[in-house]
């Protein structure tokens, strides 16, 4: 399988910190991938080197097939990159810097033409193109850093922390730019520690903490590898032991807690097990009010490997 | 120079070279000292005006003040010109973290430094030229008509060769140090220790070649001519100096004066004996000094840059 990123025993240090430790990290053509890690895990430091404002002190970087090594112009091409807090020239109109990375890119004045007030339109800066940068609100340079990562049209578009100072109307746009652009069938690679947007949008997601590669996989294998499981909470018209004592003997339950009305039930899987214990409990004459299932979240599985590492450090 | 990226250099470094102008001519520094120049500049010429009026007097035509004066801008406007000019091109981008969504473009850092060195050439050569316009307008309406203003792109050349010798050290004390704040006090420190040793080192020590190795105004001279004034001949002085600020004046007396020589009285230990030297010599070694300035200087910041971090 070609990949679209592919690093290998990528190591960062600054000094005696070590920033990025060995990551070997594959992202497949078409995903989306979120880089997931708490503060100060690595995320922007690789990303950085990716795009070859830093060097690595160890390992190797594909970038779409193509090696980087030194001032790599030619990788970019194909790149989109949104930093993280993008800051560009006060002195420049927002459509004068597009137009100007456009050339960059090698567009024509045709495709500059057509992209730029769809691109405009589409992170909301339409009217206020004319404007100077140094004129513009921290949000709305982070909308012109979209814009301007989506310009190329990239095979793989990169964004560190895309949502980072937005409103939540803006949040909500990014996620659905984030799903077009991947329906079109490209590459994105974002960082983030917001969960629920990383879970709403990503298939894949590596998590890094303290330089290091927790886990990689595809959202469904991280959930599905989980240690623990979920827990379902039951509440019945009436309370009944024999319901207790005969979903106990279930396979998939580990235990159950009574408590008035309500059921507490641990499940040894992560599966979706609500049919059959709706079934056991009206078999045994049960009238079940209400079932809610709590299945182990992202913010689950991240806290517990950050906090499994935590602790050996 | 070509970059694989299957488009045009060209285009590219276009591309850098106008992002750089249009930020440069929208500088409120170089607006400021523009004004400042242009002000300086009328100001040089009206002033003896509005004096010999005030003692009743008439200004005497002066068909040399054109080609002596050239622009007027002296060593400490050169020096300004070249801060103001290049302090921000590379320090200020990293400060402001703008480097880091030009560098992501596929353009190499080579293409960039190119290109930002074009833009504050171009940036410098339409600001000097407008200078040199003006006075020589300025100059003609109140000297009279001007002798050899033929040689004024020959000036204006020298004036930015000798401007280009700052503009490479500003450049690279703020490519290496990533601080406009330090490229611009850095390089006025060592203007100010040059001015001021300059003289130091002329009065008081038979050293003073060394000034024509240093960037500046360099060691002082004169130039003796014969020439005629109304059948008389007489020997006119012209004062010369061989630093790299003094290229432009040098290049004007050398194209006027061919095999015109300069005596130095202070380079030699006995002042009866004073040191001569052809102009033609002080003009190529002044030039090859310059180069030799620029193009380190240059070297040396571009280097850096090529291999800098972005750690903003
Ligand atoms: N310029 C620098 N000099 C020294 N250390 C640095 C530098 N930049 C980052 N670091 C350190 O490297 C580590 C990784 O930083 P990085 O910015 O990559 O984290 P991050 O995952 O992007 O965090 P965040 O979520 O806060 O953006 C941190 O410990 C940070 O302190
Ligand atoms: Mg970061």
């Amino acid at each position: 399988m070609k990949h679209a990123i592919e690093t290998v025993g990528l190591t960062k240090r600054y000094g005696s910190l070590t920033a990025v430790n060995k990551l070997d990290l594959k992202v497949e053509h078409g995903t989306v991938h979120g880089f997931l890690g708490p503060n100060g895990a690595g995320k922007t430091t690789t990303i950085k080197i990716l795009m070859g404002l830093l060097r690595p002190d160890e390992g190797t970087i594909k970038i779409l097939d193509r090696e980087i090594r030194g001032d790599t112009p030619e990788a970019r091409l194909k790149v989109g990159y949104m930093p993280e807090l993008p800051r560009f020239p006060k002195h420049l109109k927002g459509w004068e810097l597009l137009d100007i990375y456009g050339k960059m890119y090698g567009m024509t004045t045709q495709q500059r033409g057509e992209q730029i007030p769809k691109l405009l339109e589409m992170v909301g800066l339409k009217g206020r193109e004319k404007d100077l940068i140094g004129k513009y609100s921290k949000g709305m340079q982070q909308r012109l850093g979209i814009a301007q990562a989506l310009l190329n049209e990239p095979e793989l578009v990169i964004l560190d922390e895309p949502s980072l100072g937005l409103d939540p109307v803006g949040m909500v746009e990014v996620r659905e730019l984030v799903r077009e652009i991947a329906k079109e069938g490209r590459t994105v690679f974002l960082s983030s520690h917001l969960l629920f947007e990383v879970e709403q949008v990503c298939t894949h997601i590596t998590i890094i903490h303290k330089g290091v590669a927790l886990a990689s996989d595809t959202i469904q294998n991280i959930y599905s590898k989980l240690s623990g499981s979920s827990t379902l909470h039951v509440e019945l018209a009436t309370p009944s032991d024999i319901i207790v004592e005969a979903l106990k003997k279930l396979s998939f339950v580990s235990d159950v807690t009574p408590d008035g009305n309500m059921l507490t039930i641990e499940l040894k899987t992560n599966d979706d097990v609500r049919p059959q214990i709706s079934q056991e409990i009206t078999k045994l004459g049960g009238v079940i009010v209400s079932m809610n299932l709590k299945g182990q979240t992202l913010e689950d599985v991240f806290m517990q490997l950050i906090t499994k590492t935590g602790g050996e450090k | 120079m070509r970059e694989k990226t299957g488009g045009d250099w060209k285009t590219r470094f276009l591309a850098v070279v106008k992002y750089e102008l249009l930020w440069n001519i929208r500088k409120k520094k170089f607006i400021g000292v523009i004004t400042l120049a242009f002000t300086l500049a009328t100001l040089s010429l009206v002033l003896p005006v509005a004096l010999s009026n005030m003692s009743g007097g008439e200004l005497e035509a002066n068909p040399e003040y054109v080609i002596s004066t050239g622009a007027g801008i002296g060593g400490l406007g050169m020096f300004l010109f070249a801060v103001v000019m290049v302090m921000n091109s590379i320090s200020g981008e990293f400060e402001s973290g703008t480097i880091v969504p030009l560098l992501t473009k596929p353009v190499s850092r080579t293409t960039v430094f190119l290109g930002k060195l074009l833009a504050a050439f171009i940036t410098l050569l339409s600001a000097y030229a407008s200078l040199f316009i003006y006075m020589t307008v300025g100059g003609w309406i109140i000297y009279g008509p001007q002798n050899d203003l033929y040689l004024l792109p020959l000036s204006l050349l020298g004036t930015i060769i000798s401007t280009l010798v700052w503009m490479a050290i500003v450049l690279a004390i703020g490519t290496i140090s990533k601080s406009s704040l330090l490229a611009a006090l850095g390089t006025f420190g060592i203007f100010m220790a040059l001015t001021i040793s300059s003289p130091i080192i002329s009065f008081f020590t038979n050293q003073a070649w060394i000034m024509h190795y240093l960037p500046g105004s360099g060691a002082y001279g004169l130039i003796q001519i014969q020439t005629e004034i109304q059948g008389v001949p007489v020997i006119k002085s012209i004062s010369a100096l061989t630093g790299t600020d003094s290229i432009a004046a040098n290049l004007v007396n050398y194209a006027r004066y061919p095999s015109a020589n300069v005596t130095f009285y202070s380079l030699s230990s006995n002042p009866l004996e004073p040191i001569t030297e052809p102009l033609s010599f002080i003009l190529l070694r002044s030039l090859a000094v310059a180069s030799a300035y620029i193009i380190g200087f240059l070297f040396a910041a571009w280097y850096f840059f090529k291999r800098t971090q972005v750690l903003e």
